[in-house]
């Protein structure tokens, strides 16, 4: 099968979906007053969209600055990490034993401390991000063939050298990576502290309009946050294939 | 041997600037580890919070619940989607796609659905552990070889025992790495349903603590939760390391 003929019964499944969802509405096999129908969502999206933007921009602004940090401080984290091996074999336990704990348990104290507004969502973005960053640009850096530094030394390249030109260029996919990556977890973060503890941006829309029952604002909510992270991770990943390519 | 030494000092090392930290600031705000055995014990005693046991029980069986429906559905879509080989190439992306939005997206929708109670943390737990597993079979089939399904029928073999003897030994790690996630990520909705709203459940009283500005209590919570979690993902390990040396 043509990737066109994919296409095309993916787009027809996805049309059905809602075909069939706006058709169990309108006959009350479910409740509108919990699943909205489709149509009555792009209604909702139509005249409440220009009040969601500057939300939108709320939250996407609190979810670079998480990132930025989470990029800023792991990167050189997992290089150092990585690159040491006796360092890897004491912290690294440490460092995955915290990614597998919910992050959320610890938001509670970090809204007590920094307040309910843009701190507290930045530095849950950075949270939810940073381990993510740390491991995988850590395995990437430990990934790196030794036989590359070993002549790159003999032949008489400096420490600085033989960092600049061997070692970065052979980590730059797992930082790449690492980067893809980190950018939803970020999202994921800042929504959750917006519905935990926030005052505005979308998340704290979705969970206001959910404790209110207006169900069609919070399912036109819940469709513009999706399709902006959906396009966002589609972007990347072409992004990521074209510098493959390149490379 | 040494390696476990440095690591127990650099516990102790983190645990002293904690400590260190923590007593120079507003002892309201910021929890020493000194304070918190003392908190649990009130936890487990004070008549301020609500008794302990009937929400740890509430919680691990949203959590069972939750992981049985999410592995009962990833095994079964999986299958679906990945023996049938044009439908999994339809279906496969639109899956990872969804998979791609950062989960707690859902958690409203559901919480408006099913409302406060254990259904919306048992959905959206289900619907968090769903998808690793889902991923996982999908993968673990592509990793099965051809050649050897092939000759494996063209012996004989009957399509369970090729199941059983050749697909199910190439797909195990896979698919068990994806079941162990699949449970990391039911833990997670159940308990970030609890935390964004409930009236039972270990979630609510982690929030009841901290509604009552009862830090240490909350504290002296999160590192038991936050052990119980480590604990339960080290035997999903140990599981995993098992099942991959089965599988060679």
């Amino acid at each position: 099968m043509g990737r066109l003929r994919v296409l095309a019964w993916q787009t027809l499944s996805v049309a059905a979906i809602v075909l069939a969802w706006e058709v169990a509405v309108r006959w009350r096999v479910v409740d509108p007053l919990f699943v909205p129908a489709p149509s009555s969502i792009v209604r909702v999206l139509g005249v409440t969209g220009a009040e969601a933007l500057p939300r939108l921009g709320d939250t996407l602004v609190k979810t670079l600055l998480g990132y930025a940090l989470a990029i800023l401080a792991g990167v050189p984290t997992g290089l150092v990490l990585g690159s040491r091996p006796t360092a890897h074999a004491i912290a690294m336990p440490y460092v995955v034993a915290l990614y597998g704990v919910p992050k959320i348990l610890v938001l509670p104290w970090i809204a007590l401390v920094f307040g309910i507004g843009l701190s507290t969502a930045v530095l849950s973005a950075a949270v939810f991000a940073i381990f993510p960053v740390v491991v995988l640009v850590a395995a990437g850096t430990r990934d790196v063939d030794p036989a590359l530094v070993t002549v790159a030394a003999s032949m008489g390249a400096s420490r600085g050298q033989i960092i600049r030109k061997v070692l970065l260029p052979a980590v730059l996919p797992s930082v790449l990576t690492a980067m893809r990556v980190a950018l939803v977890f970020a999202l994921l973060g800042t929504l959750i502290a917006e519905m935990l503890a926030g005052t505005r941006g979308m998340g704290f829309q979705m969970q206001r309009a959910a404790l209110a029952f207006r169900a069609p604002e919070l399912f036109a909510a819940t469709a513009i946050v999706s399709v902006v992270s959906i396009s966002v991770v589609l972007f990347l990943e072409h992004l990521n294939t074209r510098l493959g390519r390149w490379r | 041997m040494r390696i476990w030494l440095w690591r127990l000092g650099l516990l102790l090392i983190a645990l002293t600037l904690w400590e260190a930290v923590a007593s120079m600031l507003n002892p309201i705000l910021y929890v020493g580890p000194s304070r918190l055995p003392g908190a649990l014990a009130r936890v487990l005693a004070t008549r301020d919070l609500p008794p302990l046991a009937g929400h740890v029980w509430l919680t691990m069986g949203e959590i069972a619940v939750a992981y049985v429906l999410a592995v009962a559905g990833g095994l079964w879509v999986g299958f679906l989607l990945g023996l049938r080989h044009t439908v999994g190439r339809i279906y496969e992306p639109l899956l990872a796609t969804l998979y791609a939005v950062p989960s707690v997206v859902w958690y409203p929708s559901l919480m408006l659905c099913f409302g406060l109670g254990p259904a919306s943390k048992i959905a959206f737990g289900f619907f968090l552990g769903f998808f690793p597993v889902t991923l996982a079979v999908l993968a673990g089939i592509r990793q099965v070889p051809a050649t050897l399904v092939t000759v494996a029928v063209s012996m004989g073999a009957k399509p369970w025992t090729v199941f059983r003897k050749v697909m199910l030994p190439a797909m195990a790690s896979t698919m068990v790495g994806g079941l162990r996630t699949g449970l990391a990520l039911s833990v997670v909705g159940v308990l970030v349903g609890e935390l964004l709203g409930a009236r039972a459940g270990l979630g609510y009283v982690i929030n009841y603590a901290y509604g009552l500005m009862m830090t240490a209590e909350y504290a002296a919570l999160v590192v038991l939760v936050a052990a119980a979690v480590l604990l339960l993902d080290g035997a999903g390990a140990l599981i995993e390391a098992r099942v991959k040396r089965w599988a060679g």
